[in-house]
C-alpha cells in the first residue's frame, strides 16, 4: 500500500477535524479503528498495512491537531510490541480491531507501579517494558491521577499475571524501539497542537479589533506570530527528517525535546495573545498549552534528552580537525 | 544511491587532504587573503566541487540535494575557508543571471564566474536600507547608455569585485517599486569608486560603493526598465534560500569547534554544558532539515512566499547561538582581542564569530522585515498603512 503523507494527512484531517477541538471519546476511538488506523504499522503478512513511522507520525499530528482524547499513543506502543516480538496472533488481531491495550507513557520513570498508563479501565491489559523483559500484563490494581490535561486519563497501575513477548537482548532492543516511536508520537502530536492553536491565534488576531483597528495590524504582535510560524515550521523540517525507522533512540529524543520546547513557547504565546479570552475555561487554547505540556514532560524531559544528545554529540566529533588557525 | 555518496564522500575527502588550504586564517593582509580565496575558488573549480547548486551543463554542476550535503559537510569537516569572495558571484549573480539575464548576458557572464570574475550586490543605499523600494541612485538613459549617480553601501567585498549586480530608479513617477531597473555594472568603469567599511570584528568584509557618472551600456539591463524591483526579488530570493543549504550544512559541520572547546576546558562531564551544546546541535539540525525541505520543495516547483525568510531567521538565530555558546564557554580568553582572522563562522575566534553573526540577521533584509514578509505576506495579516502624519 503506498500513500503520500498529504493524502493521509487530509483523510485523517478529515475523519477528526470536523466537529471541532476535543470530540468524544468513543466516537474517535471507533473511527480510528474503522479507518484501520490501528494497524498500520504492523507487516503486510501479519495483517496490517505496511506503512512505517512518517505514517504513524501523521496520524499521531492529526490527533495532536484535534485534541483527540483516548490512548492512541499506547495502543499504538502495544500493537508494535505485538508486532515485533511475533506470535500471539490472536492478541495482535483484536489490538488492531480496537479491542484495548493500554501501556505507561513514562516508561523511563517506572518501577513496580506503571505510571501514567492511559485508559486502564477501558483495557484488558497493560504493556510492560522493563530492562529484561517486554510483556503484556493483567491489569493488577489502577489508580487514577487526574491531569490539568483532561484529554488524557491518566492511571498509576500494578501489573498482574503477564504474557512474555520478549526477553534479554531482543528485550533491550525492543524496548529502544518502542521508546523511540513513543518520542515520535508525543512530538507529532505536540505541533499537530501548536499548529491548531497558532492558526486560532492568527484568526484571532485578524477580527478581534481594539483602538478602531485589527490587533493584527501591530507590529509588535504581528512579529510575534512570525516567530510562532518560523519555530513551528523548523519543527516541522526536523520532525519529518527523522520519522523513520533509522532514526536512533537519542536522535528521536533530540527531536521531542526539540519540537515539545518550540510547540510550548507558541501555546504559551497563543494563550498570552488571546488575552482576557485566553484565560476563560470555555476557549480551547488552555487545552492545547496543557496537552503540550504533558507530552513535553512524558518520555523524557527536555534536559534528560538536551543532555543526552550533547553527549552523544560530543562523542561523535572526535575526528574533526576543529580548530587550526 | 548510497553507494555513490560514498564515493563521493572518500575521493573528497582524499582531494581535500591534498589540496585544502590550512593557514588560511591567518593572512597577514586583506589582500593576501582574497588571493587564497582565488586560488581556493579555482582549485575547486577544476576539481569540479565550486557549484554544485548550479544546473548539470556546467562542469561541477547538477548534483542532487545529497551530493550537495556531502560535500558541504566535508569541506566543513575539512575545515576549508568558505568561497566569500566567490559568494555573490556564484548564488546571487548566478540566480539572477540564470532566472532573469538574455541569453546573451548569461552566455557573456556565466562562464566568467567560473574564471574567477567575482560579483557584488548594489542594492542598499544610505537611506534605503531595509525600506529598500526608497533607492534614490539615478539612472538615466541617453541613447544606448544609461548613465548613473548616486550612492551604494553594504556591498559584500566590493573593493574586490569586478561586476556588480546594481538597483537604480530610472522614474520617480507611481509607486515606488515601479520605478527601479536593474543593471550589470563594471567595477572598473570610470565614475565608481569604493571604500571599505571598518567593521565591530575589526574586518572589512563590506563597502561603499559611490557612482558619478557611471556608464552602463543597454546590452547591461536585465529586464525591461521598470522591472528592477522583480529582478531584484530573485536575488533576494537566492540569497535568503538557496545559500543556506551551504551555511548550515557548514554550521553543522563547525560544531566541532564546540565540541573541542568543551573538552579543552574539561567541561566533558558538566550537565548544563552538555545540555546546551545538545540543544544546539538540534537547533543546527533543525535548520539543515529545513534548509533541505526548502531547497527540496524548490527542486517540485513549491515555494510559499515566506518559505525563504523563515530559513533566514532559523539560521540567523541558530548562528547567534552557536557563537554566543563558544563565547560563553571560550570564558576570559575569548576577551582578549585576537589579530584579524579570516571566516565567517568558523574564523576560529569567537567573538569575532559572534559579531558577523549580526551580518546574516541584518543583511539581505533584517531579521525584522523577514518577520513582516512572513506575518504579512504568508500568514496574511493586515499590511501597515502606507503613510502616517506626525500627531
Amino acid at each position: 500500500m503506498t500513500m503520500s503523507r498529504e493524502e493521509l494527512r487530509d483523510s485523517a484531517r478529515k475523519a477528526f477535524g470536523e466537529d471541532g477541538p476535543m470530540p468524544d471519546a468513543g466516537a474517535s476511538w471507533a473511527r480510528l479503528s474503522e479507518m484501520g488506523w490501528f494497524m498500520m504499522t504492523v507487516p503486510e503478512d501479519r495483517g496490517g498495512l505496511g506503512l512505517g513511522r512518517e505514517a504513524l507520525a501523521v496520524i499521531h499530528a492529526e490527533l495532536g491537531r484535534a485534541l483527540v482524547p483516548g490512548p492512541a499513543i499506547a495502543q499504538m506502543l502495544a500493537i508494535e510490541a505485538l508486532s515485533a516480538a511475533g506470535g500471539h496472533d490472536e492478541l495482535l488481531a483484536e489490538a488492531m480491531a480496537g479491542e484495548r491495550i493500554t501501556a505507561s507513557l513514562d516508561p523511563g520513570a517506572n518501577g513496580l507501579t506503571l505510571t501514567c498508563v492511559p485508559d486502564v479501565d477501558r483495557a484488558s491489559r497493560v504493556l510492560v517494558v522493563a530492562r529484561d523483559r517486554i510483556a503484556l500484563a493483567e491489569i493488577g490494581s489502577a489508580t487514577p491521577r487526574s491531569t490539568w490535561d483532561e484529554t488524557r486519563r491518566l492511571f498509576d497501575v500494578v501489573p498482574g499475571a503477564e504474557i512474555v513477548l520478549a526477553e534479554g537482548a531482543a528485550a533491550h532492543a525492543l524496548a529502544d524501539q518502542l521508546d523511540a516511536q513513543l518520542l515520535l508520537a508525543l512530538a507529532a502530536d505536540s505541533l499537530g497542537a501548536a499548529e491548531a492553536v497558532l492558526a486560532l491565534t492568527i484568526e484571532y488576531l485578524k477580527t478581534r479589533r481594539q483602538f478602531d483597528r485589527p490587533l493584527a495590524l501591530f507590529q509588535a504582535l504581528k512579529h510575534r506570530l512570525a516567530d510562532m510560524q518560523t519555530w513551528a515550521v523548523g519543527a516541522d523540517a526536523l520532525l519529518w527528517s527523522r520519522a523513520n525507522d533509522q532514526t536512533t533512540l537519542t536522535d528521536m529524543g533530540a527531536l521531542k525535546a526539540h519540537v515539545t520546547r518550540a510547540c510550548l513557547r507558541i501555546a504559551e504565546e497563543a494563550v498570552q495573545l488571546h488575552g482576557g479570552i485566553g484565560l476563560t475555561e470555555e476557549h480551547p487554547c488552555h487545552r492545547f498549552l496543557k496537552r503540550i505540556f504533558l507530552n513535553a514532560a512524558l518520555g523524557g524531559d527536555a534536559d534528560h534528552w538536551d543532555e543526552q544528545t550533547g553527549r552523544a554529540a560530543l562523542a561523535g566529533m572526535t575526528d574533526g580537525v576543529g580548530e587550526r588557525g | 544511491m548510497a553507494d555513490q555518496l560514498e564515493t563521493l564522500r572518500s575521493e573528497l575527502r582524499a582531494w581535500l587532504a591534498q589540496h585544502a588550504p590550512a593557514d588560511w586564517r591567518a593572512a597577514a593582509s586583506h589582500e593576501e587573503f582574497v588571493a587564497s580565496q582565488r586560488d581556493w575558488f579555482a582549485k575547486l573549480v577544476s576539481a569540479g566541487y565550486a557549484i554544485p547548486h548550479w544546473p548539470a551543463e556546467w562542469p561541477g554542476g547538477g548534483r542532487s540535494l545529497a551530493e550537495q550535503k556531502v560535500i558541504y559537510e566535508e569541506l566543513a569537516r575539512a575545515d576549508a575557508p568558505r568561497l566569500l569572495l566567490s559568494f555573490v558571484s556564484t548564488y546571487h549573480a548566478f540566480a539572477t543571471l540564470h532566472e532573469c539575464g538574455s541569453p546573451e548576458q548569461q552566455a557573456r557572464y556565466l562562464p566568467r564566474i567560473l574564471e574567477g570574475e567575482t560579483w557584488c550586490q548594489g542594492f542598499s543605499e544610505p537611506n534605503a536600507g531595509s525600506d529598500l523600494a526608497a533607492v534614490k541612485t539615478r539612472a538615466e538613459r541617453r541613447g544606448d547608455t544609461y548613465v548613473i549617480n548616486g550612492q551604494k553601501v553594504w556591498s559584500t567585498m566590493a573593493q574586490h569585485a569586478d561586476k556588480c549586480l546594481l538597483l537604480a530608479r530610472t522614474s520617480s513617477e507611481g509607486a515606488k517599486q515601479a520605478g527601479m531597473t536593474y543593471f550589470l555594472m563594471d567595477m572598473k568603469a570610470p565614475g565608481v569608486t569604493v571604500r571599505p567599511i571598518h567593521q565591530i570584528q575589526g574586518d572589512e568584509e563590506f563597502a561603499e560603493i559611490f557612482l558619478d557618472n557611471v556608464e552602463v551600456p543597454l546590452a547591461d539591463r536585465v529586464g525591461e526598465e521598470g522591472q528592477g524591483w522583480a529582478v531584484a526579488q530573485t536575488t533576494l530570493s537566492s540569497e535568503r534560500g538557496l545559500t543556506l543549504m551551504e551555511l548550515s550544512y557548514r554550521m553543522r559541520g563547525a560544531l566541532v569547534r564546540v565540541a573541542n572547546l568543551i573538552r579543552d576546558n574539561g567541561r566533558s562531564e558538566d550537565a548544563g554544558v552538555l545540555r546546551d551544546f545538545g540543544q544546539l546541535v538540534t537547533q543546527v539540525d533543525a535548520v539543515c532539515a529545513l534548509a533541505n525541505q526548502f531547497l527540496a520543495n524548490r527542486m517540485r516547483g513549491i515555494e510559499r512566499v515566506g518559505d525563504a525568510s523563515i530559513v533566514k531567521n532559523s539560521y540567523s538565530r541558530a548562528l547567534r547561538a552557536y557563537a554566543e555558546l563558544g563565547v560563553r564557554l571560550g570564558g576570559v580568553g575569548e576577551q582578549y582581542r585576537a589579530p584579524i582572522t579570516y571566516g565567517d563562522l568558523n574564523s576560529g575566534n569567537w567573538m569575532a564569530d559572534f559579531m558577523n553573526s549580526y551580518a546574516w540577521a541584518i543583511a539581505g533584509g533584517s531579521e525584522e522585515i523577514q518577520r513582516n514578509i512572513i506575518a504579512e505576506r504568508m500568514l496574511e495579516m493586515p499590511r501597515e498603512p502606507r503613510s502616517w502624519v506626525l500627531p
